[in-house]
Formats: C-alpha cells, sequence, structure tokens
C-alpha cells in the first residue's frame, strides 16, 4: 500500500515567512496540494477551528505570542484536532521535550531543523501509517466509546503486526486506563517491562499504584524513575502528587522545585508548586512559582487571574507593597472590565488597607467586593470563591463566608485537592468551624443520592432516576458527578422517545451542563457520541 | 525565549547567577538561530540545484555538503554540551529498524538525486530495536554525511541482528579509514585528531550517543576498520 499525501489536508505554522515558504516549497515537491498556513498562534488555532488537517506542522517558536506547545494543548482541549491528525512539532533540538516543559500534552513527533523534503515526507509517511493502523480504536476512543475502543484494540493485538504490538499494547493498557480496569493494565505494562525497561511502563506502574491507594509503593516507583532518569518529569509531577496523597506537602513542595529548575515552562506545574509552597508557608517559593506562572502563562490557556492576586497577597505577605500594588495594577490591565477580576482584587485589596490601617478604604473595598459578589451569575471559578470566603471570615462576615463554604463544598466534593485547600484555609483564619463536618455530610449525601439513583434506573424507573437527580443537581449545581449521571440517564430516556423534542434539548442543556462543570474528555466524549447517536436515530426516521 | 532547559528562574535557584547559565543561553540560542538560517540555506541549495545541471555545476555538491557538515557539527556542539552538564536523556522506545533507515536514507537523498552518488540499504525483516530513533538518525546520519565525502560512489547502510545486539553498518569504497580512526577508542579523547574536518568528532559523538543506550549491564559501542565489503571504510553501532 503507497502512501499518498495529495489528498492530505497540511496546516503549515510558523512566524517566519522565510520558513513557511521553505517547507510550503518541500511539500510542493513531495506533491502535497492542500497546505493553509498560519503565522502564528492564534491564527492557527483559528484555522484548525475551521477545518479538520490531517497534518499540523507547527514550529515550536512562534515569536511574540503562543508557543507550539500551547497551540497544541489548546487544540486538544478545544478538540480542534480530530482523531487522526498527526501533529509534527519543528524544533531545533532532536527531543526538545524539555522545553516543552515535559508535560502530558505530546506532539505525535518531533521534527527537528533543519531538514529537507524527503525527511518531511518520511515522518508524514510513518505518521499517517500509524494513524490509519490505529483509525477505528482512536476514532472510538475519540467519542468516548471505550469499549468499542478496547475491542479494536484487542483484534489488532491478533493480527501479530511485530512492528506494532509494542504500540498496540500501549494502547490497550491506556484504554484499561481510562476504563479503571486497572489489572489488564498492570498486567500489561509488566509484560512489556520483562522485554525492557521502558520508562513509560514504569511510571504507569506507579500510577496504578497511587490510583489503587499503594502510596508507598508509587512513591518508591516514582523515586526509582527519578534516580535513574534525572531528566523524566513526569515521574517528578506524579511523585508530588504521591506525596500529596500521603500528606507530606514539604516533600512534594520540594520534588515541585527540583521539577520546575530542570524545565520551568510548564504553567501547571508553576501554579502547583506555588499553592503546595504557600500551604506549606515557604513564602519565597511560592513567590517566584507565581512570579513564574504569570509570565509562562502569559499566552496560555491556563493563564489565570488568580495568579496575579497571589503573587500580590504573598508581596504584601512578605513586605513588599510596593510589588503587591504593581501586581494588581498589572492584573486590572490585564484583565480589562472583568467583574469577577475585579472583585477579587476589591476583596484583596481589603486585606491590604486592613494591614495598613485604613479600617475606612478596606470597608469600602469589601463592600464592593461582595456587590460584585452579589451581582455576578455565572460560575466563579472556586478558588477565587476560597478566597472571596476568606475575605469575609477576615471582614467577620461569617454568614456570607459559610454560604460560599457550603457551596463550593457541595459542588467540588469530589476534588481532594480541593477540599484540602478549603481545609488550609480555614487553618490559616483560624476558622476551624463545622465545615469538617459538611464535608463528611456531603460526601455521604452524594454516595446516597448515586446509590438510589442507580438503584431506581435499575428498576426501570427513570422517571424517578431523574427527578431524584435533578432534585440533587439544584442542591449541588456544579457537581460533576450528579450532572454526569443525570446526563448519562436523560441519555437513556432519550433511546425510546427519540423524536421528543422536549426531552432532545433536556438531554442536550444536560450535556452542557455536565461539560461546564469540568467532567473528564473521555465522559464529555461519551456523552456526546451517545447523544449524536440518538439524535441521528431520530432524524432518519 | 528559553531553548533548552536551563534553569532561569531567578529566586529559586542560584545558578542563574552562574556564568554558565548564562552562556548556556548564549550557546543555544546561537545554535537556534544558525540552524534557522542553515534550514533556510538547504532549502535555497536544493531549489537552485534542481534548476540547474549538476554536471555544469559540480558545486551544489559541496554546498549541500557543507551546509549539512555545519548542521552535523551544530547539533553535535549542543548535545555533547548538554550531555556535559547533565541536561540530557534519551527517550527509549521500540522501533522499527527499517523506519530508521529511512529517516537516515531521506537526510541524503537530494544528493542521491544528483546522481553523484550510490546508497543502497539492507535490513533484515521485521528487525525491531530499542532506542531513541531521533539521536540514533543522527548519529548514524552524521557518519553517512562523512562516509559521502570519502567514498567514490557507493555507500552501503545495512542492519542486522549480531549476538543479541542491533548492528547498524556503513560501508563505502573509498580508500579506507587513515590508520590513527583504526581501532581505537571513539571516547578516548587523547587518541582523535580534531583538526581534521569533522571525523574525529563525529565519531566521538556517535561513540558518546551508542554508549548512553544501556540494557541492563550492556551498552552500545562503535567500531571502525577498513574492512568494507565495497573495499573502503567500515563503520559499524551496536545497540544491546
Amino acid at each position: 500500500m503507497s502512501f499518498d499525501i495529495k489528498p492530505l489536508k497540511i496546516l503549515l505554522v510558523d512566524d517566519y515567512p522565510n520558513m513557511r515558504k521553505s517547507i510550503r516549497d518541500m511539500l510542493r515537491t513531495v506533491d502535497a496540494e492542500h497546505i493553509s498556513e498560519a503565522g502564528d498562534g492564534a491564527g492557527a488555532l483559528k484555522a484548525m477551528g475551521k477545518e479538520q488537517f490531517d497534518v499540523v506542522l507547527c514550529d515550536y517558536s512562534l515569536g511574540n505570542g503562543k508557543n507550539g506547545q500551547q497551540v497544541l494543548e489548546e487544540a486538544r482541549a478545544g478538540r480542534l484536532l480530530p482523531f487522526y491528525t498527526t501533529f509534527i512539532m519543528i524544533s531545533t533540538e532532536q527531543t526538545p521535550s524539555m522545553v516543552l516543559g515535559a508535560t502530558e500534552i505530546k506532539p505525535d513527533e518531533y521534527l527537528a531543523k533543519p531538514f529537507n523534503a524527503h525527511q518531511l515526507y518520511t515522518r508524514i509517511e510513518k505518521n499517517h501509517a500509524r494513524k490509519s493502523y490505529f483509525y477505528q480504536v482512536e476514532r472510538e476512543a475519540s467519542r468516548g466509546n471505550i469499549a468499542a475502543a478496547i475491542h479494536h484494540c484487542e483484534q489488532l493485538l491478533q493480527n501479530e503486526n511485530r512492528k506494532m504490538h509494542t504500540s498496540t499494547l500501549k494502547m490497550r493498557a491506556e484504554l484499561a486506563m481510562k476504563s479503571g480496569d486497572y489489572e489488564t493494565a498492570e498486567h500489561i505494562y509488566q509484560q512489556v517491562l520483562e522485554k525492557r525497561e521502558l520508562n513509560w511502563a514504569r511510571l504507569s506502574l506507579g500510577i496504578i499504584d497511587l490510583q489503587q491507594n499503594h502510596v508507598q509503593a508509587a512513591i518508591d516507583c516514582f523515586k526509582g524513575l527519578i534516580q535513574s532518569s534525572p531528566l523524566f518529569l513526569e515521574a517528578y509531577d506524579w511523585l508530588s502528587k504521591a506525596y500529596l496523597a500521603s500528606k507530606d506537602t514539604q516533600a512534594a513542595e520540594d520534588i515541585l522545585l527540583q521539577a520546575v529548575q530542570l524545565s520551568p515552562s510548564s504553567v501547571l506545574r508553576q501554579k502547583k508548586l506555588a499553592r503546595t509552597a504557600e500551604s506549606n508557608n515557604s513564602l519565597q517559593v511560592a513567590e517566584s512559582a507565581y512570579r513564574n506562572a504569570v509570565k509562562y502563562g502569559q499566552f496560555s490557556m491556563h493563564r489565570s487571574s488568580s495568579d496575579f492576586v497571589q503573587l500580590a497577597r504573598i508581596y504584601q505577605k512578605t513586605g513588599m507593597p510596593e510589588k503587591a500594588h504593581s501586581a494588581l495594577k498589572q492584573l486590572r490591565a490585564e484583565f480589562e472590565n472583568d467583574p469577577v477580576v475585579e472583585m477579587h482584587a476589591c476583596s484583596l485589596e481589603n486585606e491590604f488597607f486592613q494591614q495598613q490601617g485604613e479600617q475606612e478604604v478596606a470597608d469600602m473595598a469589601f463592600k464592593n467586593a461582595k456587590n460584585l459578589l452579589h451581582s455576578l451569575s455565572d460560575p466563579i471559578d472556586k478558588y477565587v470563591l476560597l478566597d472571596m470566603a476568606r475575605s469575609c471570615f477576615i471582614n467577620q462576615d461569617e454568614k456570607e463566608a459559610n454560604k460560599i463554604l457550603d457551596s463550593l463544598i457541595k459542588n467540588h466534593i469530589e476534588d481532594e485537592d480541593f477540599m484540602n485547600e478549603i481545609r488550609n484555609m480555614l487553618t490559616l483564619t483560624g476558622k476551624n468551624n463545622h465545615c469538617e463536618l459538611l464535608i463528611q455530610k456531603t460526601k455521604q449525601q452524594l454516595i446516597d443520592i448515586n446509590n438510589q439513583g442507580v438503584s431506581l434506573f435499575n428498576q426501570g424507573k427513570i422517571a424517578e432516576a431523574l427527578s431524584l437527580l435533578q432534585e440533587a443537581a439544584n442542591a449541588m449545581p456544579h457537581n460533576k458527578t450528579i450532572l454526569f449521571n443525570l446526563a448519562k440517564i436523560a441519555l437513556h430516556d432519550l433511546k425510546d422517545n427519540s423524536s421528543d423534542k422536549f426531552r432532545l434539548s433536556t438531554a442536550r442543556d444536560l450535556i452542557k451542563r455536565a461539560t461546564n462543570a469540568g467532567i473528564t474528555s473521555e465522559k464529555q466524549a461519551n456523552l456526546q457520541y451517545e447523544f449524536v447517536r440518538l439524535s441521528q436515530q431520530h432524524s432518519g426516521k | 525565549m528559553n531553548l533548552f532547559a536551563c534553569p532561569n528562574n531567578t529566586a529559586v535557584n542560584n545558578m542563574s547567577k552562574d556564568r554558565s547559565f548564562q552562556f548556556s543561553t548564549v550557546l543555544a540560542s546561537t545554535v537556534h538561530d544558525i540552524k534557522n538560517s542553515l534550514g533556510v540555506l538547504q532549502g535555497l541549495i536544493n531549489s537552485l540545484s534542481d534548476h540547474y545541471r549538476e554536471d555544469d555545476h559540480p558545486q551544489f555538491k559541496q554546498l549541500a555538503f557543507e551546509a549539512k557538515r555545519m548542521n552535523h557539527s551544530m547539533m553535535q556542539l549542543l548535545v555533547l554540551y548538554k550531555i556535559d552538564n547533565k541536561h540530557f536523556s534519551l527517550h527509549i522506545d521500540e522501533h522499527d529498524v527499517q523506519d530508521i533507515l529511512d529517516d537516515i536514507q531521506a537526510q541524503i537523498t537530494p544528493q542521491l538525486q544528483q546522481n553523484t552518488l550510490q546508497l543502497t540499504i539492507d535490513c533484515e525483516d521485521g528487525l525491531l530495536v530499542f532506542c531513541d530513533a531521533n539521536q540514533i538518525s543522527n548519529a548514524v546520519g552524521t557518519m553517512l554525511n562523512n562516509a559521502q565525502r570519502y567514498s567514490k560512489r557507493q555507500i552501503r547502510l545495512s542492519a542486522f541482528e549480531e549476538k543479541g545486539n542491533v548492528c547498524l553498518c556503513i560501508e563505502d569504497d573509498g580508500v579506507g579509514y587513515p590508520p590513527q580512526y583504526l581501532d581505537i577508542n571513539p571516547q578516548d579523547t587523547a587518541n582523535i585528531d580534531w583538526v581534521s574536518g569533522n571525523t574525529g568528532l563525529g565519531l566521538y559523538f556517535t561513540s558518546v550517543i551508542a554508549s548512553l543506550h544501556k540494557n541492563g549491564t550492556e551498552q552500545g559501542y562503535t567500531k571502525t576498520d577498513n574492512q568494507s565489503s565495497l573495499g573502503g571504510a567500515r563503520f559499524r553501532l551496536y545497540l544491546p
């Protein structure tokens, strides 16, 4: 089967016009016909939103603006890249994973500059062959249809294609991980490791240990990896998670600090370090990490106003009020006309002025913040709300503080990290109030409602299950588990009533709500796939 | 912009005050810059040589060769610098050896198309290898570029299994390695002739890359001799 580059739609992203021309000429000499171009990250994302490309050739350094890694992250998060797209990152290095921050979002291929047309063609061909081989598996996985993806993967494994065998095993294990089948995954990784010690397989075994709460085994595994491969940054990230799981926050901070010293450009890692260091009261480390989060996040989808606020707060705490004010100024400049940011800034100013003994101005700032809070209707970032709760405590407004905490706990009860942040804040403000009780109670409530809902569903009492979960969703409007289950049941309800316009729009709204609440991308895909299937069934009738 | 992983985190890292940090930044951005230029330059050379007949303008071959040599030298410089600073690691995975050979062949396809060189490729069917494919492809590409300079007309690139190791072998029909390159330990820097072109550095570089490939107690290595089946030099790289 010979490879035909002609029908492939290729997007070429480079900020340097001569380089684009040079690569475009190369592509023409190997008969590529459909070549689109973008001169920066924003343009690339716009092009990907309009058209589905088979190949994206993206330079890592794109001048002032998003870099190639940020383009890739955003494209994946926004589902702008179809499952069959090959993303090739062009850079001046052979394997520049360190430069890219070594996060879990990776391109299909790195291509080092300079290269000629034949090298480019060979790489595209190789990746295209790979994508074609896994076409059905990845198509089903992208729809969230993990069971079907596993089925296709199993079939590929029976092909006895020696060349693709290890990649297929790897994919099978990843699918097992996604479906929570750790036993199968572990078995496969062990099998791979028997042949050769490979970092990705070893890391996965550690992740499985961590998922199954074998925290010490996970810690040992990640430590071993770091010792044998000191530049394997993903092991640092996982080790920090394992330390956090064992409540050793200082060790978590130390290991994250080592990781950012090796590779500073991952915004998420900097944020994680900043928050961990802050909770450990390592203010100097936290300051530097927030500063880097702001710096490297400038063009990233992970840029957030909270980082500026935290930075300002730390400057204030460490006796640098001028820097604190300039951070706030920068915040307001960069997020102009954003009421949430303004609220956040006001709550912080309130703290500043209180410390300076200017009670009147402080009160005014707090009043502004509270007014803004009440005027906002869209969901607000949980960290901003947590800061508001703290502000309320500081200003003796316990009623408002508890109201905010109540909703935060109910909406994010599955997020153990965040529950710990709430506990931290309460300890730091000296308010060890009823929250722990509420956390435990909410957890139990959630389990009860789910069990009840599932049991009603199993008894075929769809309407009752729906109304029970609907009620729960009213009490916890951003709770991911409830919203996901609610959407699943609504979809099931649609199966026998796919022409019912009301049910269709209910299901659609619920999927949207679950998506907005931040359910995982697999779950999103699963809901979307089911919905599309059912609505097509209706229109086909 | 930060090109490779140098700690540039001023508050949390004292290395930022270190001169070596500044040097690595300068080095990296210089390499970056030169590589960008070389990329455009190579593109121009290729498109020019498509327009002109090779027989009338033999300089094109020389131009392409020199541009590639510069590129290989830059890459070696950067990688060796990083190894020295413990900022280098391999990305080992299982690869089809044929894919790696295809990639190496693609590196010199422009020269092959000018019909000045004959390359034969021989790979055992279904041969798999654990390695960092990008690094190996580049290391062998470097040696192939050198072989091309010294061969008369023919080069043979082959891959096979030998005592559990995978061997990548380059043979040419030139005059062979001069005595100072034979049976030496390429990692013994005292033995390397650094002055005469890229051969010494290239050998050193490939042997370093080979030796970073480990499997248990075994590690990769390189060998040079004049036992080429084509009558010239033979270079072999073994991966465990």
